[in-house]
């Protein structure tokens, strides 16, 4: 394979048509006699349903039809769980209590559904919601996750003892015993709240159910289409074959759209079979807030040993994890965090035990970052907190306790959230950590910039954060590739695309392998009729466990070029070269066919084959990795605060990635600047603030602040390459790496931008008004 | 949350309370309100339009009045509920006799909201449930001087309940005025939408005792 393409910065083939607004997105699919679906939604967190009158709806002029949970029939049943959970790891509970499509007896937070209301347009059935007269009798209301465990706690699950809804311990070497043996003992609480993904496209399902072919098509803003279509069959009992789901263009899923089933995923398709009628329900930006997943609140009580030189002994940490009202994603989360609170550091004794709670609050699955932020936020925080006690320059304690690059596999010794064990694969850390440090001046600024600008009376800090990502991981994907003939080439892949870049990062891969001009090679995703296996778009791990299945094809379809051109050309396959779309013989060129002629004579109309073979050049592989591949990489920052107004302006940011093989600069970019927006505002802007009822106080888009292009700063990026063994491409995935780091680097370089307050930020996300609020503490201490 | 305030009426106690236990007065008092019925011994259900700004809807309360001591206190409590969510609290109300003819009223109740009253108003509620809780005093002294200026013979004081569009301008004013810098009309709509469901449940209440 010549490598003409791949690390290339080529720009993403996709974008005219999604610039143009040519691309198709759920909301533009228009059927004639399509009808409209609203639902419903509780505003009470946790009420029983005593009854529902729907007459006065069902009457309106335009209503089709009214369902509820009793209405259903035997059709409703509660959702299937998305992940199980772990059988390898001794003593784990989980109580598996899954999302409903309507609520039947009992509301467990704002915004779940009670009825849905199928009319001729979506203002008809929006009116004809509010005709529907429902009796909620309202219940104490958990929505604390420390008071969701104390004995006399309301239930959000009637059935179950408690709120617990999983447990689950891990421990690596002996902490207790190090513990004894430690200079210095770092122990804090920490909290970190919940925030929203805020895509800018909200959910979106269309299902039209086709009685006389007896087919269900089902396009569906999803990250996993596959999964969905397998899921739908089972449920409506359809055969596989008789369900096609397709996610088309999507504006952005950050995770919550991996989330199956949501109740309207369900729902719509089965209105569509029940009324003969194609059915469209697009949700809106109020119900994305109680209605879409949501991620990351954690309490914890950690700790770190350390030795008098900064060595880290051991960390110990104990955690609740709220999972809101159902807990169908399984242990992924409190996995992930577990996995990444030793962070990039060689630490030989660990403990941590996680308690997975119900709230009455909506539920929690992934969010971009997914359990890791956190792990990240505690360990540095604990390391920032030893080096002031040390006296250790923050960065000086990291290259410490950095794993060395003769270390790798570096084996943990506990499970990650494929329940394998957790291998950091391959890794060169210091070089990355010292890139950005001398990217960002650090050592100048300290000495003498921060100095000067501290002497002008200004409040300007340095933060610098190495941080791990566990990506690319299994089960597998798959992929097909064709050559066709006019001598283009065609891609299928399972995985779903919300604006990753696979039209050309993909098929930058498959022009390698087959020596043919990008643009000439097509790709299509997230379409079940087009390829169905494979799992979806999640963990970052397109670029990884997707790039390779379709490597893996690409080089098939390549065997395949070079036997049958070896002999209509009559010459060894060795001698032979792929280039500009055609092959030929490397020291005779004029003796050449082109691709589209040799896919013509692979698929002959008339004649006689040899028995065994296969028509085309087509072939089509999987790839499914050993186990997860480590990225890695190093954020800094240089942030100037007003400790007047609180408002801060990024003066400098700097991501360092190493998410090995790169397939497209460019893109790798994209994603890093993404990640680090979404950071940014998990550090300082994004809050769900839910008041002691379980209501959402700031269920907008005017009082839920998303950072915008004014706080977002020019992010400068260094690339480093330490190829994965576990895949022959060598890549790593870097999805979620860019939102992984800034929490915690926000509270190191805002710590140390106050030196005078002595701050000691020990939760996530932060405000102005939240900075004001700890200023002012401080200020009443000193 | 807590709402808490008082105001003095320009008349005596009896009066006051009079004016405050007649559903019809409340009703013409708080525009939009389309039905405000005794429905038992001490207990009333009101049913009332929303209708301005974005937000739309028929909003219905049910009151319970308790530990009532005519004329000088009871206590209320409240299930509220339409499209812009729901409301359930619980009030204090005292008149406290001036000895000057005036009467002030003293109340405070702790208040539950819910919905799109919480989720999408929660910012406002506090400084525009003061603004239009004045409002709705205002209009409801001004009943009272009316129907003093009969008892006494006095000649006729005209009354005219305000439309819900005076209300509203009215309420803004107020507000405006007080604490609001902003010039996010639509959060004023909002706003004032949520605060007549306020006062509407307050008054409501007071009818009730």
């Amino acid at each position: 394979m010549t490598k003409k393409y791949i690390g290339k910065r080529i720009k993403r083939s996709e974008d005219p048509r999604l610039l143009t607004g040519e691309a198709l997105f759920v909301d533009d699919v228009e059927i004639p006699g399509m009808l409209h679906a609203a639902f419903l939604r509780s505003d009470y967190a946790h009420a029983y349903l005593k009854s529902i009158d729907v007459s006065a709806a069902q009457a309106r002029e335009g209503v089709v039809a009214v369902f509820t949970a009793e209405t259903m029939g035997d059709d409703w049943q509660p959702g299937p769980p998305l992940v199980s959970p772990p059988p390898t790891v001794e003593d784990v509970i989980f109580h598996s209590r899954t999302q409903v499509p309507l609520v039947k007896d009992k509301v467990r937070h704002v915004g779940e559904p009670i009825a849905i209301v199928i009319a001729e347009s979506r203002y008809i059935a929006e009116d004809a919601v509010d005709d529907i007269v429902v009796d909620l009798e309202p219940l104490d209301v958990v929505v604390d996750i420390e008071k969701a465990m104390q004995p006399d706690a309301p239930l959000v699950h009637d059935d179950l003892d408690s709120n617990l809804a999983a447990h689950i311990e891990q421990e690596k070497g002996d902490y207790a015993a190090i513990r004894e043996e430690a200079d210095l003992i770092i122990k804090r609480r920490i909290v970190i709240d919940r925030g929203a993904a805020v895509a800018m496209e909200n959910r979106g399902i269309v299902a039209q159910w086709d009685a006389k072919s007896q087919r269900l098509t089902v396009w569906d803003t999803t990250q996993a289409p596959i999964a969905i279509r397998n899921g739908l069959a089972a449920r409506l009992d359809l055969s596989e074959h008789q369900v096609r789901v397709i996610a088309p263009f999507i504006g952005g899923a950050f995770g919550p759209k991996m989330m199956m089933f949501y109740p309207e995923e369900m729902l719509i398709p089965w209105v569509s079979i029940k009324l003969d009628r194609p059915i469209k329900w697009i949700e809106d930006r109020y119900e994305n807030f109680y209605a879409t997943t949501q991620e990351r609140g954690q309490v914890h009580e950690a700790e770190m040993a350390l030795t008098l030189d900064g060595r880290i002994l051991g960390v110990s940490d104990v955690f609740l994890h709220d999972s809101g009202a159902y807990d169908p994603y399984g242990l992924t989360l409190p996995l992930n965090t577990q996995c990444h609170m030793m962070g990039p550091y060689d630490i030989a004794n660990y403990y941590s035990e996680s308690k997975v709670v119900f709230t009455n609050k909506t539920i929690v699955t992934p969010v971009r970052g997914a359990g890791r932020p956190q792990g990240i936020f505690i360990v540095e925080r604990l390391l920032d907190l030893a080096a002031k006690e040390l006296g250790i320059d923050p960065v000086e304690i990291r290259k410490r306790n950095l794993i060395p690059p003769d270390a790798f596999p570096y084996e943990h010794k506990i499970i990650d959230q494929a329940f394998a064990p957790l291998i950091f694969d391959s890794g060169n850390y210091k070089p990355v950590l010292e890139k950005a440090a001398d990217m960002i001046g650090y050592d100048r600024f300290v000495k003498d910039e921060q100095p000067r600008l501290r002497a002008e009376g200004r409040h300007v800090g340095i933060g610098i954060v190495p941080f791990i990502e566990t990506t690319g991981v299994g089960p597998y994907e798959g992929a097909r590739v064709t050559v066709e003939a006019s001598g283009k080439i065609n891609v299928a892949t399972g995985v779903g695309t919300q604006g990753q870049g696979h039209f050309t990062s993909f098929a930058q891969i498959v022009a390698d392998q087959l020596g043919v001009d990008v643009r000439d090679v097509h790709l299509v995703t997230g379409d079940t009729a087009e390829f169905h296996w494979g799992t979806g778009t999640f963990a970052s791990r397109g670029s990884v466990v997707a790039a390779n299945a379709i490597n893996a094809s690409a080089k098939l379809v390549r065997e395949k070029i070079l036997a049958l051109a070896s002999k209509v050309l009559e010459a060894p396959e060795d001698e032979l070269e792929l280039a500009d779309g055609v092959i030929r013989v490397a020291d005779v060129p004029r003796i050449s066919i082109s691709l589209g002629e040799l896919a013509m004579l692979a698929n002959p109309l008339r004649g006689a084959v040899e028995p065994g073979t296969e028509p085309g050049l087509e072939a089509t592989a999987y790839f499914g990795p050993q186990y997860g591949a480590i990225a890695f990489g190093t954020h800094a920052m240089i942030v100037e605060v007003d400790p007047q107004t609180m408002m801060i302006e990024i003066k400098r940011y700097v991501a360092v990635e190493d998410c090995g093989t790169v397939i497209n600069p460019l893109i790798v970019d994209g994603q890093i600047h993404g990640g680090v927006s979404l950071g940014i505002g998990n550090s300082y802007y994004e809050k769900l603030v839910f008041d002691e009822n379980g209501q959402l106080l700031n269920a907008s888009l005017m009082d839920y602040l998303i950072p915008t292009a004014a706080e977002v700063p020019r992010i400068e990026i260094g690339h480093e390459e330490t190829r994965s063994p576990l895949n022959p491409l060598g890549s790593k995935g870097v999805g979620e790496a860019g939102a992984i780091p800034v929490p915690a680097l926000f509270a190191q370089a805002m710590e140390n931008a106050l030196p005078e307050y002595d701050l000691e930020i020990l939760e996530a996300p932060l405000s102005p008004n939240r900075l004001f609020e700890l200023l002012r503490e401080k200020e009443r201490e000193l | 949350m807590k709402l808490e305030g008082e105001y003095i009426f320009d008349g005596p106690q009896e009066d006051v309370w009079e004016l405050v236990r007649d559903p019809d007065v409340l009703a013409t008092a708080l525009p939009g309100t389309q039905s405000l019925d005794q429905v038992g011994e001490n207990e009333y259900e009101g049913v009332m339009n929303v209708r301005i700004g974005p937000v739309a809807g028929v909003f219905s309360g049910r009151i319970v009045v308790s530990d009532e001591v005519p004329p000088e206190t009871c206590t209320l409590t409240v299930e509220g509920k339409g499209k812009p969510g729901f409301i359930n609290g619980t009030g204090y109300v005292n008149l406290i006799d001036q000895g000057d003819s005036t009467t002030l009223m003293k109340y405070d109740g702790e208040i539950q909201i819910g919905g799109r009253l919480a989720s999408v108003g929660q910012r406002l509620f506090d400084t525009t449930s003061k603004s239009m809780i004045r409002q709705g005093l205002e209009t409801l002294n001004k009943a009272l001087q009316a129907r003093i200026a009969v008892k006494t013979g006095g000649g006729e004081v005209e009354y005219k309940p305000p439309s819900e569009s005076e209300f509203a301008v009215a309420v803004a004013k107020d507000m405006a005025g007080e604490a609001l810098s902003s010039s996010r009309t639509t959060w004023i709509a909002v706003a004032v939408v949520i605060v007549i469901v306020i006062v509407a449940l307050i008054l409501i209440n007071l009818g009730g005792g």
